[in-house]
């Protein structure tokens, strides 16, 4: 294992609208994303996005990147990466668990998540190159 | 004018909730489905057997007193509450149980979950 081997990046996106219940959300420990396409319902305590990259194929002990604050991720729920590929949508739960409560869930070390705005990055890099 | 029918929607494996009996009306018309990749085979076979008409709830936005059903494919955190906060009856394909920050508004009497479409059949009139 080297430093400088390169992070395969599955899934990279821009925010572009952070909706007015996000803090409340943050306040529990979750950031919740949908595609800037989402039906308008969930804006309000959305984080609304365009994505770059729609790879996919979230793994434990990838890194997720927000804003240049990393996490490792510790748990993908059954229907997540489905969720994120297709929808833009991923429910981020700052909890510390190793075992997705929910079939959604993405699982990061317990901490209070960062804010995001308009312009803020989102990325889902494999630490591991050779599995794509 | 088209002829609604009722259909009654029941629980699937590990599933929550219902049944529900949902038919459409003039003012409802709508099978809202809120799910990827467009028009969910769920939201179809409702709309096959009511009469209601499908609508992409990502492709373009539609009043929520226009809808007669929403089916979602929530894995427990977001979607899950929101249309019963709404008041819309709502279908997951997912084998959801109430959870997640609007979870006091899913009830037994609009929500059901764990869904296919064995899980949809006809309502005789």
């Amino acid at each position: 294992m080297t430093t400088t081997e390169a992070e395969t990046i599955r899934y990279a996106t821009v925010v572009t609208q952070v909706g007015p219940l996000v803090p409340d959300f943050i306040h529990q420990g979750m950031l919740v994303f949908f595609g800037e396409n989402a039906p308008a319902e969930l804006h309000d305590f959305s984080v609304l996005h365009r994505p770059d990259v729609r790879t996919g194929g979230l793994s434990v002990g990838d890194v997720i990147d927000l804003d240049g604050h990393r996490f490792p991720i510790l748990a993908v729920g059954s229907v997540a990466n489905d969720n994120l590929v297709n929808l833009g949508h991923i429910d981020l739960k700052f909890n510390g668990q190793n075992t997705p409560p929910l079939a959604g869930d993405v699982c990061l070390p317990k901490t209070t998540p960062p804010n995001l705005a308009p312009g803020s990055t989102f990325q889902v890099m494999c630490a591991d190159p050779t599995d794509k | 004018m088209p002829e609604y029918k009722a259909v009654k929607i029941s629980k699937g494996r590990n599933g929550w909730g219902g049944p529900l009996v949902v038919k459409p009306t003039a003012d409802r018309p709508l099978i809202y489905s809120v799910t990827g990749g467009g028009i969910h085979p769920v939201a179809q076979k409702i709309a096959d057997l009511t009469g209601g008409q499908p609508f992409d709830g990502f492709k373009s936005s539609a009043p929520f007193e226009k809808v007669a059903v929403a089916v979602i494919d929530c894995g427990g955190t977001a979607r899950i509450g929101v249309y019963p906060m709404k008041n819309v009856l709502t279908v997951d394909i997912h084998a959801a149980t109430p959870s997640g920050p609007l979870a006091n508004f899913i009830k037994e009497t609009n929500f059901v979950s764990g869904v296919g479409a064995d899980d949809i059949t006809e309502v005789e009139q």
